[in-house]
């Protein structure tokens, strides 16, 4: 595989996109600022305050030494933070903290934590006697996500939903007020930007009349005569076309639309796995068949398509409606998408990659004559990805990831843009 | 006590394990081969050392409700669950449309049916497609108790056992092996895996060999053993410190200067030498019952060998009899241990010998935590170990501390070390994950077609 410093660097195609960028850029950093204000008021506080009141209780007012010991995961900001915000609690009620000469009690404040919280613990000791031990407890947060920072042709990735359930696609039809469509295994869930948070307008639930495969997919196809078609295996369910809202589900062994373009390419889904049989409709010129795969891409050529498939067998096909030519193994995860980016040949494809470190990353190739050439550093996720789907213009992706910290769904949207 | 390196990766892998990645999607095929040292004789749940199968169970079992990665109630068989006020009565939804293996449905009257049997002192009663339970005294950490393993819902069809798990059994050679066989209609969805092979009963150097052979892809090892295995280029897996070492008293102290010799005895013992040493640091030296990880206060019972107190408290008691410390000489890692701390006690003044379980005073133990829920697990924890039932007063963290500080007080018990249990997992073996208490999903495991 080439190194990143081997490969093309893409230059900006148009000012205009440039100054929206910035201006973007601008906007967002002041919503941030904006969102960020309530947050300043500290998270522990009222941990703090509720520790104080239980230590006051023990030893009621009086002179006192604190020593904060860490054994959870917390930074050491934070553990200054709640170090410093106790005492401020505890001086409010009477507690001073003074040199271990001076003090009436003892304490040691041991921060640790459990599967699910952090475990605030207080030993106090008064003279001679046993020590009393006091604790609080509270919900362990979901860890923030960090972004490297990208060069070259630049993948940026904006959060635009979590949830405790399985995410299998997310699409944001072009509406007013803009809509959300979140498809999970047993429910497909409408919601509406309201104030700027999205609100939950309708939750449809899925029939179908046997168990979910194991590694359950499903594909989500925005509609011109009706809103969507949510794709899962065996079954079809198709929304209603007038309002209110519903869905209409089926046993179907119909094939799902490898592409955003329903006039493209579908391919038949086998309903008991996580793959594509390899059956294609209506095919690739002459070709309907292939191996059977997991994803598959369209990169748009002058006079023909080239699809791109990523195969059960850990192969990588390419075919052309006259060829069906297997690369071998790229080092290309079972997920790839390609996107439309207006950058060096206008297409690329996103690949998660074969035997990535505990977290998964998505790499995007330019893919000149069948030859991959990387363009863009590998963007880390937080966890595996699930699911990966070309978005309804191809100009962006969908990628799921289940973040190994917190264990939950996060839907991201993928979007490239030239480099510098 | 910090967390130590070692530790917090041990912990981070045990999450980035469970995640099914897409850099490679789950295969569907194949057949796994195991061996485990255990060899039950039967497949019950409710059998009374259903905890040395309890790896076992959850292949071709289900429980009303289970536990997630960070120890959080997830529906099962059951959808939902409430208690009316009190907590002493709950009321159990039942998912609908699952089968036992051998497709019967699965009714409110066999649920019930099943629980009754594993809990003769519950009353179960069944209507529609609930289950209501009812029990003599409140009972708020029920939920967490329908997860037990021995909880799981069993069919019993003469001497026959059926389950609602994603495998089911296609032959069953008790104590010697087990092979198991996806089921397609399985609710949960069919596994990954077309079948799995189990060799009961194999020593850890069996199953070493075989897995050194590649006919066996996941095998135990000891938890002592862990980084030598590592160190050898096997990829090995570990669980949190879910194993509890202990000294059990066969009796309540029978007077004050009884009680100060066993004090004596913990403060004479070097934890961290046991773990250092004796154990390769597979554990964490403990002054509590649950570990740190499960409450977050277990900090706060002290560890440190004090030989000066020790000594102190030696020579305040008029006459100490000599002890007969009782382990099994058949595990080479409670040997080195007892005969660590027959030298820790000489070392304050205190006599204690090794002896067969039969004569002994207090006996050395290896018990695994059956449950993620603290609670439960304390419960279960001194059932196993004959001890008094915890008094808890309520379900919140203060009432915890408090039962398990009281049991320790008793002095019946005295914790050492908890240990983690350890796997070696070919690496053909992919979405592994060994949840925090060492459970193995093997209905997410699959099997990688291409040598790595």
């Amino acid at each position: 595989m080439l190194r990143i410093t081997d490969n093309p660097v893409y230059n900006a195609r148009i000012l205009s996109m440039f100054l929206f960028s910035r201006a973007a850029c601008l906007i967002a950093l002041l919503t941030i600022l904006f969102l960020a204000s309530p947050a300043m008021a500290s998270p522990w506080q009222a941990s703090e305050i509720q520790l104080a009141r239980k230590i006051s209780a023990v030893t009621g007012p009086g002179a006192i030494t604190l020593d904060v010991v860490n054994l959870s995961s917390l930074r050491k900001a934070d553990v200054e933070e709640i170090r410093l915000g106790l005492l401020n609690e505890l001086d409010s009620l009477g507690l001073h903290s003074v040199s271990s000469d001076q003090a009436a009690a003892t304490m040691r404040i041991i921060l640790s934590e459990t599967l699910q919280d952090y475990v605030w613990v207080a030993e106090i000791r008064q003279g001679n006697s046993e020590p009393s031990v006091i604790m609080v407890t509270m919900s362990r947060p979901d860890k923030a996500i960090l972004e490297r920072p990208a060069s070259a042709l630049a993948l940026h990735k904006a959060l635009i939903w979590t949830d405790d359930n399985r995410i299998l696609d997310v699409a944001l039809p072009v509406s007013n007020p803009a809509q959300m469509i979140v498809l999970e295994p047993e429910s497909i869930l409408l919601y509406v930007l309201q104030s700027g948070h999205w609100q939950q307008e309708s939750s449809l639930t899925i029939a179908h009349p046997r168990p979910w495969p194991r590694d359950l997919r499903g594909r989500l196809v925005l509609r011109k005569d009706h809103l969507f078609d949510a794709y899962l295996p065996g079954v079809l369910c198709r929304s209603t076309a007038t309002a209110p809202l519903g869905i209409n589900c089926r046993e179907s062994d119909d094939p799902w639309p490898l592409s955003p373009d329903r006039s493209t390419l579908s391919a038949f889904f086998a309903p008991t796995r996580n793959f594509f049989t390899g059956a294609l409709s209506p095919g690739i010129q002459k070709q309907t068949t292939t191996a059977r795969f997991y994803s598959a891409a369209p990169l748009p050529r002058d006079k023909y398509t080239l699809w791109v498939f990523a195969t059960v067998d850990g192969q990588v096909h390419w075919l052309d409606g006259m060829t069906d030519q297997a690369a071998g193994n790229l080092g290309w995860g079972s997920d790839i998408v390609s996107v439309r980016s207006g950058c060096g040949s206008g297409w690329q494809i996103l690949a998660t990659e074969k035997g990535a470190g505990p977290h998964d990353t998505l790499t995007a190739f330019d893919v000149a004559d069948r030859e991959p050439v990387v363009v863009s550093p590998p963007m880390e996720f937080s966890g595996g990805i699930s699911a990966l789907w070309a978005d309804a213009d191809s100009a962006t992706a969908i990628v799921v990831v289940q973040n190994s910290e917190t264990g939950k769904y996060e839907a991201y949207r993928i979007s490239p843009t030239c480099g510098q | 006590m910090r967390l130590t390196g070692f530790r917090l990766l041990v912990a981070s892998s045990l999450l980035l394990a469970t995640l099914a990645r897409a850099e490679t999607r789950p295969h569907y095929g194949a057949t796994l081969r195991m061996a485990m040292r255990a060899a039950p004789t039967s497949l019950d749940p409710a059998q009374p050392d259903w905890m040395a199968s309890r790896n076992l169970f959850p292949l071709v079992f289900d429980t009303l409700i289970t536990f997630d990665q960070r120890g959080r109630l997830q529906p099962a068989l059951a959808t939902s669950w409430g208690a009316e006020a009190g907590n002493q009565r709950w009321q159990i939804s039942l998912r609908q449309g699952v089968t036992f293996q051998d497709g019967t449905a699965v009714t409110s009257d066999a649920v019930a049916a099943s629980l009754r049997a594993a809990n003769p002192s519950w009353k179960v009663v069944a209507s529609n497609n609930v289950v209501a339970i009812e029990r003599d005294s409140p009972a708020p950490d029920l939920p967490a108790e329908l997860a037990l393993p021995r909880n799981s819902i069993v069919k019993r069809d003469g001497g026959k056992i059926i389950g609602t798990g994603p495998f089911a059994i296609s032959q069953w050679d008790p104590g010697r092996k087990l092979v198991l066989t996806a089921r397609e209609d399985y609710w949960g969805g069919r596994p990954f895996l077309d079948a799995i092979e189990i060799e009961l009963g194999r020593s850890l150097r069996e199953q070493l060999i075989a897995f050194d052979l590649g006919k066996a892809q996941i095998i135990e090892v000891a938890p002592e053993l862990a980084h030598s295995a590592a160190a050898q280029g096997r990829r090995i897996e570990s669980s949190f410190p879910i194993e509890l070492i202990a000294l059990v008293f066969s009796h309540d102290p029978q007077s004050p200067d009884d009680a100060r010799q066993r004090d004596a005895l913990s403060l004479s013992i070097d934890r961290k030498l046991l773990n250092t040493v004796l154990v390769q640091e597979a554990g964490e030296p403990t002054g509590g019952l649950l570990p740190n990880w499960m409450t977050g206060y277990g900090v706060v019972f002290p560890t440190a060998m004090n030989l000066t107190l020790a000594q102190q408290e030696r020579a305040e008691i008029a006459r100490a009899p000599q002890w007969n410390l009782g382990f099994d000489a058949n595990d080479p890692p409670e040997r080195v241990i007892a005969e660590r701390i027959v030298l820790n006690a000489r070392e304050s003044g205190l006599r204690v010998q090794l002896a067969n379980g039969a004569t002994a005073d207090l006996r050395l133990v290896r018990i695994s935590l059956a449950s993620l829920e603290p609670h439960v697990a304390l419960r279960e924890l001194t059932s196993a170990l004959g001890l008094p039932q915890p008094k808890l007063s309520g379900d919140s963290i203060d009432d915890l501390y408090a039962a398990e500080s009281a049991l320790l007080q008793s002095k019946r018990v005295i914790p050492l070390l908890h240990l983690r249990s350890v796997v070696a997992v070919s690496e053909l073996v992919k979405g592994w994950s060994e949840r925090p208490d060492g459970a193995w999903p093997l209905a997410d495991v699959w099997l990688s077609a291409e040598k790595p």
